[in-house]
């Protein structure tokens, strides 16, 4: 099957500013657009730079905007698109490195505000820390997350916020907020609960169109502001 | 965008109080304009002249009821005005000055209103 990338290409070294270039190439459609880019890169033009490691939607390194929208490249075959012209582009809003490679600093920052670790003030238990399902079910979707960016970078107020933090810190603020185990669910409200945080959400759903992980983060960032708002009453 | 200096400002300000605040005058704006229409609009006899509307200004209740109107139109736009102007990033003197100039707006035109109703 012929298959046409359309791949925007920046190296700082050499071009001043980026540019767009076709690479036509043939290729089973069981292909995924990781191969493809493999493909590409290993036959046709070493210097092309995307991030990969896992292949197989775990690691969370090969976001990239296909075709104007966020995913990883290890998650979507070919045959899933119907015209087999596909742009590829990085991941917007972060500063480009090289070609698809993002400079992810800003999205680690924002994901440290949050103390994505777990906190409790009790003594640690010899084995185990045990937690009923139904407390584990509530964040059964949030410890999902494989940090792949591609939500916060599909995120209008985040576009033109920077200083917002974003789906994806937010839903790890979640994810240790609503665990039984943490006891810092105060400590994290009041980071979140801040206008450059919950309140920025305007529920616009992108990032849960774009999540590989179909994590629905704005239901997740909904109960975040309920819990905000029940506080204050 | 895209220069990664993202700086968290947070912990300042509950934004909960905000969005109960502006939900709250929201739904009163609701209730006070609905009166008004019913008032203006949908009910000649309750007298539309320049005489009736005169006596009406006269009493210490009518006078608390467009106060009111005055002091939560003002609050909930230009409140709602800042949550828009903060949906994006500039320079803090920037901010400083926009939310000067919509505290001004703010006193200005609350000046003029509550001055209007009370000089009756
Ligand atoms: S929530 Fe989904 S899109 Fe966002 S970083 Fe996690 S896996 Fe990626
Ligand atoms: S390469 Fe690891 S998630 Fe795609």
């Amino acid at each position: 099957m012929k298959v046409t990338l359309n791949i925007r290409r920046f190296n700082p070294e050499k071009d001043e500013k980026p540019y767009r270039k076709d690479y036509e190439i043939d290729v089973p459609e069981t292909f995924r657009i990781l191969d493809c880019l493999d493909k590409v890169k290993w036959d046709i033009d070493g210097e092309l730079a995307y991030r990969r490691s896992c292949s197989h939607g775990i690691c969370g390194s090969d976001a990239m905007m296909i075709n104007g929208k966020n995913m990883l490249a290890c998650q979507v075959l070919v045959k899933d698109f119907k015209k087999k012209y596909i742009t590829i582009d990085p991941i917007p809003s972060l500063p480009v490195i090289k070609d698809l490679i993002v400079n992810m600093d800003s999205f680690f920052k924002k994901y440290e505000v949050v103390k994505p670790y777990l906190i409790s003030k009790e003594q640690p238990p010899v084995k185990e820390r045990l937690q009923s399902q139904a407390d584990r079910e509530l964040i059964d979707e949030a410890v999902n997350c494989i940090l792949c960016g591609a939500c916060s970078a599909s995120c209008p107020s985040l576009w033109s916020n920077e200083n917002y933090l974003g789906p994806a810190a937010m839903l790890k603020a979640y994810r240790f907020i609503f665990d039984s185990r943490d006891d810092a669910a105060d400590e994290r409200l009041d980071i979140v609960d801040t206008t450059d945080g919950l309140w920025r959400c305007h529920t616009i759903f992108n990032c849960v169109e774009v999540c590989p992980k179909e994590i629905n983060l704005t239901w997740h960032i909904s109960q975040m502001k309920k819990k905000c708002a029940m506080r204050e009453l | 965008m895209s220069t990664n200096s993202f700086k968290f400002a947070g912990g300042r300000n509950s934004g909960a109080k905000n969005w109960y605040m502006q939900r709250i005058t929201g739904i009163l704006l609701v209730v006070v304009l609905i009166g008004h229409y019913i008032l203006m609009h949908a009910t000649p006899e309750s007298g539309h002249t320049y005489k009736a509307v005169m006596d009406r200004l006269h009493q210490p209740a009518w006078k608390v009821i467009d106060m009111a109107f005055v002091t939560l139109g003002l609050w909930h736009g230009l409140n709602g005005l800042w949550n828009v102007i903060r949906d994006y990033e500039m320079k803090p003197i920037m901010t400083t000055v926009l939310y000067t100039v919509l505290v001004l707006i703010a006193l200005v035109f609350w000046f003029i209103g509550l001055n209007t109703i009370l000089s009756f």
